[in-house]
């Protein structure tokens, strides 16, 4: 069966994991100004902005011969857990009658039955030794990334972040097994070591926070990672596929309840996105000594609509600079890169002013020294920086 | 030795704005706002022409801001390109150390900056629609039939107002309509107009945020009387307005100009009077690369490509030095 699912992540791997089941991959091309077009048009007016993108990709994978789409539908969540068959419905009013795959994380037996149907003839053994290494090999990606977001802010040849990080997906394309990956992950961390870095007084660190899908992608965001790192700034991202599987591990149950109870004083109670979660993250990010936030919101998004009007409360109370941005079709960048510069030079301006009042910077258990393994005195003045392993 | 000065340019919506600072004083040498209709580069050209000849003088800074900043930097060689929020922060902060609170309303966006300890401490854009701005008053101004500049004194004329809804133009313009028609005169509707801007701008803008005094209105607006009156019986304060208010912004570039130079100690990237001779000409084409067919813009200086923008994925931009 052909199959397509949604432009999100390191979607290279999702590609071998799912050929690796045997079926066919259409890759779903990065959205443009088309998808956005398409799924305008297609979708319901007041969906969120992430259907919407869903909906004009979906469109193109089925243009391009896709009989069957992943995709993901958790039965707890906000409206997005009915996302999956309101796809299938438009899909099928175009005349496409493309079969969909919804993995539900809270109905075992469903999911199951999902899993079963997608690992066709493999046997189950087989099936989840292929789940763990290509588990892997996106942790071991989403651990360069966290990197590579970070050093960008140094960048002196305009470009280079983005080809070594091509580098690098290639380099993991050639995985086969989950010992390479130590390897790999070595390699990897010597190709950004060789990049120039600029030196830079006056480094701030932005994290961002918001809805996954417009965190995550770089087209629905304006770019906005680009932005921040042409601005000198490092940038923390909240989001990362790894993370957002592990927490779904029922042995992880515990921690991530811990972690999410001190967003309970802000907000008792789930609204099924990642409202809690961020508001979490935020209280975390403060701790590690992050300078700014950076909340990105779909238009139309409930659960972070409610986290929007949560942030002066936690700006107030953390002494934390927080930026709301709220990301539609509209892809006009003045008014939105003015409100970013802004942000950045009031970030830097507080950042001076607090060294007088200095605020003390825990310990994390995740850090592992993030730029020890690159060589750190051509790094310079970052490598004192405090780590910020994203919260898991 | 020469009195040493900062030019700061700021391009905003509808107008192009100058202001020649002395460095040492933050003292206004010269300042102009002149309306560009549509045409920037032309109108800054006329604008860096009308620049008085100063010869105990010396520009050793430039700056540029305002939406248009990047083309006005690369215009005037500019040493800052900055934000507007930023810009007007400084340039109040320089004359008014205690502010905590800056309105700007311009003609196409408008913005609230909360100072604290002479610090920039959170802003508000307005995001939503043109019914907070300039424009819309403009536009409405002309409906009635009321030149722009009289629009301030004959909302102080009227003895009571109107209620106009002003949560949305569309709604305003026809809320006007039917007020129109039920008898009020123009007055009282040109007040309640300004009202309904204020009242759209803080619940806009203010939401969430604490509003204290000192208050400093700027931007072309605070040209309007009836809008600066509205404002005071909305937040029982007075209202201080800067005698340069509608050059504030272009005040900051050339401060925050000042400060790069004075910082890196570098020349000044100011072109002088070669910025008039030199012959800009932006031009854009559709790039065909992908679906995404973007607008790129191009800017050339006497035929050679100085500046790309529009380019989303960067293929045409990363090949052109920014400088």
């Amino acid at each position: 069966m052909k199959l397509s699912f949604a432009h999100m992540g390191p979607i290279s791997v999702y590609r071998r994991l799912i050929e690796a089941l045997g079926h066919e991959v259409i890759m779903p091309q990065k959205p443009t100004q088309r998808t956005f077009d398409l799924g305008t048009k297609y979708s319901p007016e007041f969906l969120c902005f992430p259907f919407k993108c869903l909906t004009g990709t979906f469109i193109e994978a089925l243009e391009r011969g896709a009989e069957g789409i992943i995709t993901v539908g958790t039965s707890q969540s906000c409206r997005a857990g009915f996302y999956a068959e309101i796809h299938r419905r438009i899909m099928k009013s175009l005349g496409y009658s493309a079969q969909f795959f919804a993995l539900d994380f809270h109905r075992p037996r469903e999911f199951i039955q999902t899993l079963a149907e997608l690992k066709g003839n493999c046997s189950w053994w087989r099936f989840i030794d292929i789940i763990r290494l290509y588990y892997a090999i996106i942790a071991a990606l989403d651990r360069l990334q966290a990197k590579v977001r970070l050093l960008r802010a140094y960048e002196q040849r305009a470009g280079d972040f983005v080809r070594v990080w091509q580098q690098i997906l290639e380099l993991f394309d050639t995985c086969r097994s989950r010992r390479e990956i130590p390897e790999l992950e070595r390699s990897a961390l010597e190709l950004i070591s060789r990049l120039p870095l600029r030196q830079a007084e006056n480094a701030v660190r932005i994290a961002i926070v918001g809805e996954v899908y417009v965190v995550m992608e770089a087209h629905a965001n304006l770019d906005l990672e680009t932005k921040l790192a042409s601005l000198g700034v490092e940038v923390v991202n909240s989001q990362y596929i790894s993370h957002w599987l592990r927490r779904r591990l029922p042995w992880h149950k515990a921690s991530v309840e811990i972690a999410l109870a001190r967003a309970s004083q802000y907000l008792k109670i789930d609204l099924g996105g990642h409202d809690q979660e961020n508001i979490a993250h935020i209280i975390e990010y403060r701790e590690q000594g992050v300078d700014g936030i950076i909340h990105l919101l779909p238009f139309g998004c409930l659960p972070e609509l409610v986290v929007q009007s949560i942030l002066p409360r936690l700006s107030k109370d953390l002494d934390l600079p927080i930026l709301s941005l709220s990301v539609d079709e509209q892809q006009s960048t003045a008014n939105y890169h003015t409100r970013i510069e802004a942000f950045v030079d009031l970030v830097r301006t507080k950042k001076r002013s607090r060294a007088r009042t200095f605020w003390p910077i825990q310990a994390h258990p995740d850090f592992t020294g993030i730029l020890e393994p690159v060589n750190a005195a051509r790094l310079g003045a970052i490598a004192v920086a405090a780590g910020t392993f994203p919260w898991c | 030795m020469p009195q040493e000065l900062s030019l700061g340019v700021d391009i905003g919506s509808v107008s192009v704005k100058l202001a020649l600072i002395d460095t040492a004083t933050n003292e206004v040498i010269f300042s102009s706002y002149t309306r560009m209709g549509g045409q920037p580069v032309a109108a800054l050209k006329r604008a860096l022409a009308d620049l008085p000849e100063l010869p105990a003088a010396v520009i050793r800074a430039a700056g540029a801001t305002g939406s248009g900043r990047h083309l006005a930097g690369i215009v005037i060689g500019a040493d800052a390109v900055k934000n507007e929020i930023t810009a007007h922060a400084m340039a109040t902060l320089a004359y008014y150390p205690n502010v905590q609170t800056i309105f700007e309303i311009g003609g196409q966006d408008s913005k609230l900056i909360v100072i604290r300890d002479q610090i920039v401490v959170d802003f508000a854009m307005n995001t939503i629609c043109a019914a907070g701005t300039g424009s819309f008053l403009d536009h409405q101004a002309q409906r009635l039939n009321i030149p722009i500049e009289s629009f301030g004194d004959l909302a102080l004329s009227a003895a009571s107002s109107v209620r106009i809804a002003g949560r949305c133009t569309v709604f305003a313009e026809s809320d006007m309509i039917a007020k129109q028609q039920y008898g009020f005169s123009r007055a009282e509707i040109v007040r309640g107009l300004c009202e309904a801007l204020v009242r759209n701008y803080i619940n806009n803008l203010g939401r969430g945020r604490e509003l204290k005094p000192p208050f400093v209105f700027e931007g072309g607006v605070a040209a309007n009387k009836g809008i600066i009156s509205a404002f005071e019986r909305e937040l029982g304060e007075r209202l201080i307005v800067p005698p340069f208010y509608n050059v504030m912004g272009a005040i900051g570039a050339a401060i925050l100009a000042w400060e790069e130079v004075a910082a890196t100690g570098a020349p000044t990237a100011y072109r002088g009077r070669d910025a008039l001779t030199a012959e800009f000409s932006p031009t854009s084409f559709v790039c065909e690369g992908c679906a995404n067919n973007c607008e790129v813009v191009r800017v050339t200086m006497n035929g050679r490509i100085v500046a790309t923008w529009g380019d989303r994925c960067g293929r045409w931009s990363e090949s052109v030095d920014s400088r």
